[in-house]
């Protein structure tokens, strides 16, 4: 039975069968192996090859945007200009149809032309390299051409000249918010300001293409293969960019002005803790950051903290009011100088008579005294707990790159002087963006907001994420803010610089400082300098927006009166800026004395 | 139930009568078949069929191989494309920046109106101060202009040709004695040369 079916022919033709499809299976699946298993392994064999080029692309830096979308910070694409110096030589040109030998002096003054370099500068950077390596490939020949340059470059079809692109930074509105944005390095690298803070948001990821071209240069169908870059977000700011540049303008005269060493106007929305506008003087030009002192790239206003002086007696009003310790119509009896129980000694910035104060008259005649007498009703720690309610010496919620806290030492290390200096704002310290913050509470009802300057970051792909801001907190009753507004009208209608800050048609509320500066050396007070300051908020009717005001040393007055047309001409352009329409009423007068 | 279905189901009984006769199982062929014709349509689709795959894939290549070279021309104006616009953006950056604006509005004599005024759309009226503008601004956006922009620093004003945001006007001029101030803005932006 066995010979006779092997022997069949059909039996013969299922064995062929076999053997051809083993066969055809083996194809298969080596064809399998070598297109699906190990593709990868095989175009990285034939890229090792170069058989293929490929290309880095890049994404864009995220820009920056203002409040209203204005750019603050954008790309460019700047090129670097390369030489082959073996190659480097006469060029054969096609001039009025005859083939002519163009010299090297001649390119490399054509070339020089462009760039801005001279013809010997450009040669001398050939003689280097050559000197060097007299096989050398590459000598680079400038770096940051505009694409301007680079196409006239280009156009010059020089066979041993190459570019690189890289992307890089601009900054339309030059010095406008330059303190905040920062800028990055000729690399790239972020350096200052909110390109460090927010790289996580600006920074793009670069992407690469790569591809196989046929001998005439076109890409072969088929063969390319992207990894597509992804652009950065886009920063929005808080910041209005016009009130900022009005403001910057405006420090700017009035700093040089007072003779000042520096100057900050600081704009803080009261419903939102928005930072509308972070001016000061001098400061950056994140175009040109190396034309500027190295101390004045980075915020002062963040990164500065300074002795707050007579703008504390609003805080320390405050608590009074809030605790119950005292109210605006509460008498003390005030001497030109007082010396308490515990041998400390405060006296007034100018000599007077014996005056029965109100807590209101203490205010608007800013007396030490009369504070410190006031503040010694209420126990150290409750004063030390309400400060930091305020948010003194914790401070802000903007986490600015490098921003620092005021210091407010525990009460078990105050010592009798500091125990009353502090209500009036020396023995401690603290920066604008605090001090703002506490006026925020106040023109808030009690209420103080987490400042922001971050409004949020949109992804590439459209994902909106907002910055994680902090609690709100409640640190006065809306009663005690309402009383200590009022009080701090009177200072705006009554007080030192009444006739210098009034603004036709509004209600404002502001208090005056002049504080003495440490002398870092002397470890002592300096005599005849000092860190003068208005904050106040308008309308006091219904606030809308804390303006605090500050000068370094001015010269020409010693006293915050040098801060009032500063202050008075950012509140009018905060005002006109969001159409703030005057108050219908006049400011509430309470009894100066008692 | 019914006599129908009685008889319905007698109908499926089977059969009692055993099958006695039974058909030789081999038996010789008395006439060869006569072979069918092969159909010739078949064929004739298949052959078509073939060819057609076949013209199809050129079609398909050339097309391919077409499309290729038109996106490499249309990479290459692409990318000159993107020149350009880069060369418009370099030129104009910062002409949009508020002390740019600020200083050119100042040059033609405009004065920052310190006292807030609005005008309220409803009903026509004038809110707040409503004095005359000053002779003098609150800032002096030309004449003291302290909010630097590198980017703008050489540009003339197009209000006024011989100031700059800096206000002085600056005379630059290279070895061969020629200012090197760009031209003014006056007859518009000039377009780049596309090649």
């Amino acid at each position: 039975m066995t010979g006779r079916s092997t022997r069949s022919p059909r039996r013969r033709t299922v064995v062929a069968m076999f053997v051809v499809l083993a066969v055809i299976g083996a194809f298969v699946i080596r064809l399998v192996d070598i297109q699906v298993v190990n593709a990868n392994d095989h175009i990285e064999q034939s890229l090792e090859l170069g058989l293929s080029g490929s290309q880095k692309t890049y994404g864009t830096r995220g820009t920056i945007v203002d409040e209203n979308g204005a750019t603050l910070a954008g790309s460019i694409v700047l090129y670097d200009a390369q030489l082959d110096p073996k190659l480097v030589g006469a060029i054969d040109r096609e001039i009025d149809g005859e083939q002519v030998k163009v010299p090297w002096e001649t390119i490399s003054a054509e070339i020089g032309a462009v760039t801005g370099q001279t013809a010997e500068e450009i040669q001398a950077i050939v003689a280097a390299a050559l000197a060097e390596n007299p096989e050398s490939r590459y000598a680079m020949l400038t770096r940051g051409l505009t694409t301007a340059q680079y196409r006239e470059l280009a156009d010059m079809k020089i066979p041993y000249l190459a570019f690189v692109a890289h992307p890089a930074r601009t900054y339309p509105d030059g010095a406008v918010a330059g303190n905040l944005v920062g800028f990055v390095g000729s690399d790239g690298t972020p350096l200052a300001g909110l390109e460090v803070s927010q790289d996580g948001c600006l920074a793009s990821t670069d992407g690469e293409v790569s591809y196989q071209r046929g001998g005439d240069g076109v890409i072969i169908p088929g063969t390319m293969t992207e990894k597509p870059a992804v652009d950065g977000g886009t920063l929005q700011l808080t910041i209005n960019r016009d009130l900022n540049w009005y403001l910057q303008q405006l420090i700017a005269e009035q700093t040089q002005n007072t003779g000042a060493k520096a100057g900050s106007i600081f704009v803080v929305e009261v419903k939102t803790g928005a930072i509308r506008a972070a001016a000061e003087y001098p400061t950056v030009d994140p175009n040109a950051p190396t034309a500027v002192d190295e101390s004045d790239r980075a915020s002062r206003i963040f990164r500065n903290t300074f002795e707050p002086g007579s703008t504390f007696k609003a805080l320390s009003a405050a608590m009074l009011v809030d605790s119950g310790t005292a109210n605006p119509f509460s008498v003390v009896h005030v001497p030109f100088r007082q010396t308490f129980d515990n041998g400390a000694s405060v006296r007034d910035d100018l000599q007077h008579p014996d005056y029965d104060y109100t807590l209101n008259g203490v205010l608007v005649n800013s007396s030490n005294v009369g504070i410190s007498t006031f503040a010694g009703m209420m126990s150290d720690q409750a004063r030390y707990d309400y400060l930091t309610k305020f948010g003194i010496g914790q401070g802000t919620d903007v986490d600015f790159l490098g921003e620092a806290n005021g210091l407010v030492r525990d009460p078990s290390q105050w010592d009798n002087q500091t125990k009353y200096n502090t209500s009036y704002g020396q023995g401690l310290t603290t920066t604008v963006p605090e001090l703002a913050n506490a006026y925020q509470a106040i023109a808030n009802g009690g209420l103080k907001l987490p400042l922001r300057l971050v409004e949020s970051c949109t992804a590439a792909d459209g994902t909106v994420t907002a910055p994680d801001n902090g609690e709100p907190t409640q640190v006065i009753s809306p009663e005690a803010a309402r009383q200590v507004t009022d009080m701090l009208e009177n200072v705006a209608t009554k007080g030192s610089v009444s006739e210098k800050v009034g603004i036709a048609g509004y209600r404002l509320a502001l208090k005056t400082g002049t504080a003495e500066k440490v002398d870092p050396g002397a470890g002592t007070y300096k005599v005849g300098s000092y860190f003068t300051t208005i904050a106040g908020f308008a309308p006091a009717d219904d606030p809308q927006y804390v303006v605090v005001v500050t000068l370094d040393e001015p010269t020409t007055v010693k006293s915050s009166s040098a801060n009032a047309p500063a202050f008075r001409e950012a509140m009018t352009q905060v005002l006109k800026t969001y159409r703030i329409m005057p108050s219908n009423s006049a400011s509430p007068d309470l009894p100066t004395f008692g | 139930m019914s006599a129908d279905l009685l008889a319905a189901l007698d109908e499926f009984a089977p059969s009692t009568r055993p099958t006695d006769t039974r058909a030789p199982r081999l038996r010789p062929v008395e006439q060869a078949t006569a072979r069918r014709r092969p159909r010739l349509a078949y064929g004739i689709v298949a052959v078509l069929g073939a060819a057609a795959i076949v013209a199809a894939q050129m079609v398909v290549s050339i097309l391919t191989t077409q499309d290729t070279y038109a996106i490499s021309t249309l990479t290459a104006q692409q990318r000159q494309l993107t020149w350009d616009r880069q060369i418009l953006y370099d030129e104009v950056a910062g002409l949009s920046s508020p002390q740019y604006l600020a200083a050119n509005a100042s040059a033609l004599g405009m004065v920052i109106s310190e006292a807030p005024t609005f005008l309220r759309l409803s009903d026509g009226a004038l809110v707040g101060a409503s004095q005359a503008a000053g002779w003098q601004s609150s800032i002096d956006a030309v004449g003291r202009g302290a909010v630097a922009n590198a980017l703008i620093t050489q540009t003339p004003l197009v209000t006024d040709p011989a100031a700059t945001i800096e206000g002085t006007p600056v005379e630059v001029t290279d070895e061969t004695g020629q200012s090197v101030i760009p031209p003014a803005l006056t007859d518009g932006l000039p377009t780049p040369t596309t090649r």
